[in-house]
């Protein structure tokens, strides 16, 4: 009896090559995939209810203020850190850990490694948090784990997981490399960079705002920014059954993402005290970041054309479209809002909240949402229970962070306009922004009451509730293994 | 004298240099190459020949004509549930 084998000559059979290359990859990276969503959602629910009472003492300031880990700064502290290096970190890896092995036509390598690092990240993740919540923080916007306890634990376990993806990527059976393995890796590559170079104990004074500024931006444009991106670029095509509509531009747009973005973030110190030549280098790469942008918004718009309806099918496809539009929309307003006439009256403002979610939550998340849907199915082999439950989902979310984004954008506009008229009293700038704060917390609820869900499916899902079938979903019912001859080399 | 944040500006450079000559050497082994066969690496062959709900008959019948035979696709293809 010989053993399973796939070379490329068998491919002209009937699915056989493609198929069984594509089903021995998701078996792969089956456990590590699962592990990371799992404790992904665990940490979405937990920031996102942190966040809503975030939101809350906003406009209700005595709201649980017994206890110093229920104060304000805290409990906005540790939301800030469960949702980036809980759940969209960990869903990215995990989606990171699923689309590889597919796009290199191979097995994922050292797969308990990288489930070995889901557990390590956790543990970073929780002694952060923990300190966080009892009172001790690194001070610093978007490093305030402990960068001795907690930040270790991440640079180690991120980089199980990365490694893992390099030796897949090494061992690869593709002859070529498609573009979200570009995006996907770069990733990987960037991350501990700007995460150690962050994480640097020896800054001080301005030096460190600027640092802080450096890692804060790129967080979002050289990590999440390209594994969103990337996962868009992979499930927009596969479920429409059409390639990109120009994979030059894609190249183009990876490409000069890579060139361009690591200089963005000093446009968040405009009237900083750092050299004033430093902040122009700044502003004029945020603006070259529309190359990209625009690269990428055409590409997946002419993508779609003719094939809108299927949106009406894939819940997949509704997630991530409504995703990379958003990528547009937060790219092309960060340029916008870099440039110092407007920066003037958005800075200090909730302008600047209200972008920071159109990125990691209408754009990042989106993107992620949609990419479980399509992935989970067919690691855990059955389809989602519920089409109701996906609907409920979708809309909530969709009306949450619509009641989110909108308002706060527009009382931003209000409040920095109020601060900047010197004839208004500094009380009155806060007034105008009430509204939106309101607005807000109700959008917390209902963006909290999604992800409850989107979560209580998933566990429907790994719990085997879903309907019964005869055959895994998703391949042939005919089988694909076949046997290599005896004796043949 | 040097800029206060002289660390931001040299990693900047690091990371955009650094891109640059990965694809100088990208394009020296040829990874661009053949960008038709790169565009298609996302699909197998059960992709292309899924019968897509949406598509109009046009675009089925052109489907039909370039893959063979459609195949239905399975309950919950897209990402959803029946």
């Amino acid at each position: 009896m010989g053993r399973r084998h796939v070379s490329r000559q068998d491919a002209t059979l009937p699915f056989r090559g493609d198929v069984e290359i594509r089903l021995r990859a998701d078996a792969s990276s089956r456990a590590p995939a699962l592990v990371f969503f799992s404790t992904a959602l665990v940490w979405l629910l937990f920031g996102s209810i942190e966040g809503t009472l975030a939101s809350l003492k906003l406009h209700m300031p005595d709201l649980l203020t017994s206890a110093g880990w229920l104060t304000f700064g805290r409990v906005r502290t540790a939301h800030l850190n469960a949702v980036n290096y809980g759940w969209a970190s960990l869903a990215s890896i995990g989606v990171a850990l699923w689309i590889i092995p597919r796009l290199v036509h191979t097995e994922l390598r050292w797969p308990r490694v990288a489930t070995a690092g889901a557990v390590v990240w956790n543990v970073g993740l929780v002694i952060g948090i923990a300190l966080i919540l009892a009172g001790r923080n690194d001070g610093l916007e978007w490093l305030e784990m402990d960068r001795y306890l907690a930040d270790p634990f991440l640079v180690v376990g991120g980089g199980m997981a990365g490694v893992t993806l390099l030796a897949t990527l090494l061992a690869r059976q593709s002859g070529h490399l498609y573009v979200t393995v570009w995006y996907t890796i770069a990733a990987f590559l960037w991350f501990p960079v700007i995460f150690v170079i962050g994480n640097w104990p020896t800054w001080t004074g301005v030096e460190s705002a600027a640092v802080n500024w450096f890692y804060a931006h790129n967080a979002l444009g050289l990590w999440f920014t390209p594994m969103g991106v990337g996962a868009a670029y992979y499930f927009i095509p596969k479920v429409l059954g059409r390639p990109v509509y120009s994979y030059q531009l894609s190249i183009l747009g990876f490409w000069t993402l890579a060139f361009f973005y690591a200089l963005n973030g000093m446009h968040h110190l405009i009237g900083g005290p750092v050299p004033t030549w430093m902040i122009t280098t700044s502003i004029v790469a945020s603006v070259l970041m529309v190359i990209p942008v625009l690269a990428v918004a055409v590409n997946h718009h002419m993508t779609m054309v003719g094939r809108f309806g299927a949106l009406r099918y894939s819940p997949t496809l509704r997630f991530v479209v409504l995703g990379a539009i958003s990528y547009t929309a937060v790219s092309l307003q960060g340029s916008f809002t870099a440039l110092r006439e407007v920066n003037r009256v958005t800075h200090f403002t909730h302008w600047t909240v209200a972008h920071a979610h159109v990125g990691v939550y209408a754009f990042v998340t989106m993107v992620l949402f949609g990419s479980m849907y399509y992935i989970v199915p067919r690691l855990v082999r059955r389809e989602w229970p519920s089409a109701r439950l996906i609907q409920w989902h979708f809309w909530l979310v969709l009306a949450g962070i619509a009641l989110y984004i909108i308002p706060l954008t527009l009382a931003g506009g209000f409040q920095g306009l109020a601060m900047l008229d010197p004839a208004v009293p500094f009380q009155r700038s806060i007034e105008v922004t009430r509204w939106a704060l309101v607005s807000r917390s109700a959008a917390g609820v209902l963006l909290t009451t999604g992800h409850a869900i989107f979560a209580y499916h998933f566990w429907l899902m790994v719990r085997r509730r879903g309907p019964t079938r005869e055959v895994p979903p998703f391949h042939e019912p005919v089988p694909v293994v076949y046997e290599r001859p005896e004796g043949q080399a | 004298m040097l800029p206060s944040s002289l660390a931001v500006v040299l990693t900047g450079l690091g990371l955009g240099v650094g891109a640059l000559a990965v694809f100088a050497w990208s394009w020296r082994r040829g990874l661009f190459d053949d960008i038709p066969a790169q565009a298609d690496l996302v699909f197998d062959e059960r992709d292309n020949r899924l019968e897509r709900p949406w598509e109009t008959a046009e675009q089925k019948a052109d489907r039909r004509r370039r893959y063979g035979e459609l195949i239905a696709p399975e309950p919950g293809e897209w990402g959803g549930a029946t």
